[in-house]
């Protein structure tokens, strides 16, 4: 089989992985990122495709579900990390673009799962560090402080004590 | 005997597995959330609790009450958690004509709660971790006592359990910030407020005796579980037996958990949590008095069924079992997988299950109330597996963890597998040399291989990209399958040579 040499651009959580990729079979890749290069071959095909991903001497099992508008569900060990994959071109390799990753942060604390504000630990317009405690989420039995991200003042509360909260809604904002 | 499960998920399906053995008829009590749960197929009869959250579901003594006096129960297993150690709930079931699986209402009171429990034991010579008498009045008392006692020390919820409701604290400051957390999460998970301290000891071994007692005042010892592999007060991995104690040790500890539960009356299973210092010095930590969440490595190495003796003591049986009868067999390892995230912090994840594939083989057992398509509720506990492997010995038990995990598929919520993938690879936890601290050190390794994995994750979302069929208006366009294309082409050359 003829090889195909295509370039991706994969952003995960925020962070961009530029990825050359040569198709060496049916089911079977072969890929660069930076220096490092990974054998992939799928396994079980169907509406999720499980993958065996070689390594350096390791082989972590993945799974991948394409999605529209270049999202790609991925999950690695069993651990979600949701992709957007754009195809920047066809070719051959090229000296691998420097991969840099950049983590967004922001001052909205968001709920990072589902749950029930126990308490509200900081009051608006009050000065906080990072890490300074601002409220107590709790979810399954567990009281998970949660602390700001950022050094700054508290510029809105947008809950109160005993509102539950839906996964990824924002709590407080800090500028 | 027909008995009602006052609890939910793996557990409930354990008992009911040992019940359908026994020709013990079973009622599942179920909440909104659970409607859908897996342990309801197998029980004989279903009970609905309405509403969701523990207090109106689980934790309501008056609902589960009625539930087995509606259904002619005359037992009720508690599982783990919820009220499984619950004083009132053991009352209302002794007053209600139900034999409650677990201790007497006035054994419990003996050990009711940890700080009675550290009375108990050190009024028969176990020897207790320094710290408070009894309960803690305010964030001032907590701060005096601890600068008495000396630093680090533990917040606990006196009624508390599971690992849950307890902070350590290295100054005044925190004592009195965690003072609030603590009693917070103790009010909300146990129901009561109370917290009492202890004083923190430097890297011990956490080690504990599983023990079974009858009515008729035999308590036998079916030896140690090693549960050192914690984070923040909660097991992630136990093994049987533990590398650290020798033959002496080893009595040692049997002899006092032994001597404790005599001295406490207690009757049915309970384990006696030891923490062990480098030095060979072991202290009392405290007792669960209930069926524990790491059972199973016990029931593996024993091959006792736990949950077979606790319905036997429960009738009033006497054990069959003798103490110097009782073998220890190879080494069992449990591996807790909870809907957990580690890459944010261990954060709880509910969600759906979208794919599940248990391991099997050889040696391992899952105890599970997954299935593909499962919900994990976030209203209760995050464990949802206990995947489990025995061995001739320790490293035959790693060894088939290690494929036992590869081959566990749990898609859709994130878990703890990626650490306990790491840990069977880890070197230190191989040799055996780890304390209750050991986690904490690893963590860091554990976040940087899953920094590795996100790279490994975008070279498979490219190809799954590349590999996914063309998309029309966003909608995936069927694929030809494969057994059709080779049954029309099997057919055809079949005809061919027909004609």
């Amino acid at each position: 089989m003829v090889s195909r040499l295509r370039a991706f651009r994969v952003e995960i959580n925020g962070a961009l992985y530029n990825v050359s990729m040569d198709q060496m079979g049916k089911d079977k890749f072969r890929a660069q990122v930076g220096e490092a290069f990974f054998e992939m071959e799928a396994v079980s095909t169907g509406a999720i495709t499980t993958w065996l991903v070689r390594h350096a001497d390791e082989t972590v099992r993945g799974e991948t579900m394409a999605l529209p508008n270049d999202r790609v569900d991925v999950w690695l060990a069993g651990i979600p990390f949701p992709a957007t994959v754009q195809t920047i071109g066809t070719g051959g390799y090229s000296v691998p673009p420097e991969e840099h990753r950049q983590r967004s942060i922001g001052g909205q604390v968001r709920a990072l799962m589902p749950g029930r504000i126990t308490s509200v630990l900081v009051k608006k317009d009050e000065l906080v560090k990072a890490g300074t405690p601002l409220l107590i989420l709790e979810a399954m039995k567990m009281q998970n402080e949660i602390g700001s991200p950022i050094a700054g003042k508290v510029k809105s509360i947008s809950v109160r004590e005993g509102a539950t909260v839906k996964k990824d809604s924002v709590l407080i904002t800090i500028e | 005997m027909k008995l009602l499960i006052a609890n939910r998920g793996e557990i409930a399906l354990r008992i009911i597995r040992t019940c359908r053995k026994l020709g013990v008829r079973t009622v599942l009590v179920y909440s909104e959330a659970d409607r859908e749960s897996l342990p309801l197929r197998y029980a004989d009869e279903r009970y609905p609790l309405p509403g969701s959250t523990p207090s109106e579901t689980y934790l309501n003594i008056p609902k589960l009450v009625k539930a087995a006096k509606d259904t002619n129960c005359d037992a009720v297993h508690p599982g783990y958690g919820f009220l499984s150690e619950e004083l009132d709930f053991v009352k209302a079931c002794e007053e209600n004509g139900l034999a409650f699986i677990g201790p007497s209402s006035t054994a419990l009171e003996k050990l009711g709660n940890k700080l009675q429990a550290r009375t108990t034991m050190k009024d028969c010579g176990v020897p207790v971790i320094p710290g408070s008498d009894s309960a803690l009045a305010d964030e001032h008392e907590a701060a005096e006592i601890a600068e008495r006692i000396g630093y680090p020390v533990i917040l606990k919820a006196v009624y508390g359990g599971g690992g849950r409701g307890m902070r350590i604290a290295d100054e005044a400051d925190e004592v009195r910030r965690f003072f609030r957390i603590t009693t917070l999460e103790s009010a909300s998970a146990f129901g009561r407020k109370e917290i009492y301290i202890e004083k923190r000891l430097e890297s011990p071994r956490h080690v504990e005796i599983q023990a079974i007692a009858d009515r008729h005042g035999k308590v036998v010892s079916l030896g140690e579980r090693e549960c050192s592999i914690q984070r923040r007060h909660q097991k992630l991995l136990e093994e049987a037996p533990s590398v650290a104690l020798d033959a002496d040790q080893r009595d040692k500890l049997n002899d006092a958990a032994v001597k404790g539960l005599s001295a406490a009356g207690y009757t049915n299973a309970g384990t006696v949590e030891f923490l062990l210092e480098k030095t060979g010095r072991f202290y009392f930590l405290e007792v669960n008095k209930r069926l524990q969440v790491e059972h199973l490595v016990s029931e593996l190495t024993t091959r006792i069924d736990l949950v077979e003796e606790q319905l036997k003591v429960v009738q009033n049986e006497s054990l069959e079992l003798s103490q110097n009868e009782i073998r220890v067999n190879g080494w069992a390892i449990n591996c807790r997988i909870n809907a957990e995230d580690p890459r944010a912090n261990f954060v709880p994840s509910p969600g759906t299950v979208i794919r599940y594939h248990p391991p099997t083989g050889p040696g391992v057992r899952i105890d599970s109330a997954l299935y593909s398509g499962c919900n994990v509720p976030e209203y209760y506990d995050s464990l949802i597996a206990k995947l489990a492997t025995w061995g001739v010995n320790r490293s035959d038990a790693i060894q088939r963890m290690k494929i036992a995990l590869d081959e566990t598929e749990i898609i859709g919520v994130p878990t703890t597998i990626p650490l306990h993938r790491e840990l069977m690879r880890d070197e230190t936890f191989v040799r055996g040399n780890f304390d209750t601290t050991y986690l904490n050190e690893f963590l860091p390794r554990l976040d940087e291989k899953i920094l590795e994995y996100e790279k490994y994750a975008a070279v498979v979302a490219a190809a799954g990209k590349a590999k996914a069929p063309s998309t029309r208006n966003g909608e995936a366009t069927t694929k030809p399958s494969r057994w059709r294309t080779m049954a029309r082409t099997q057919l055809m050359s079949n005809s061919n040579r027909g004609g």
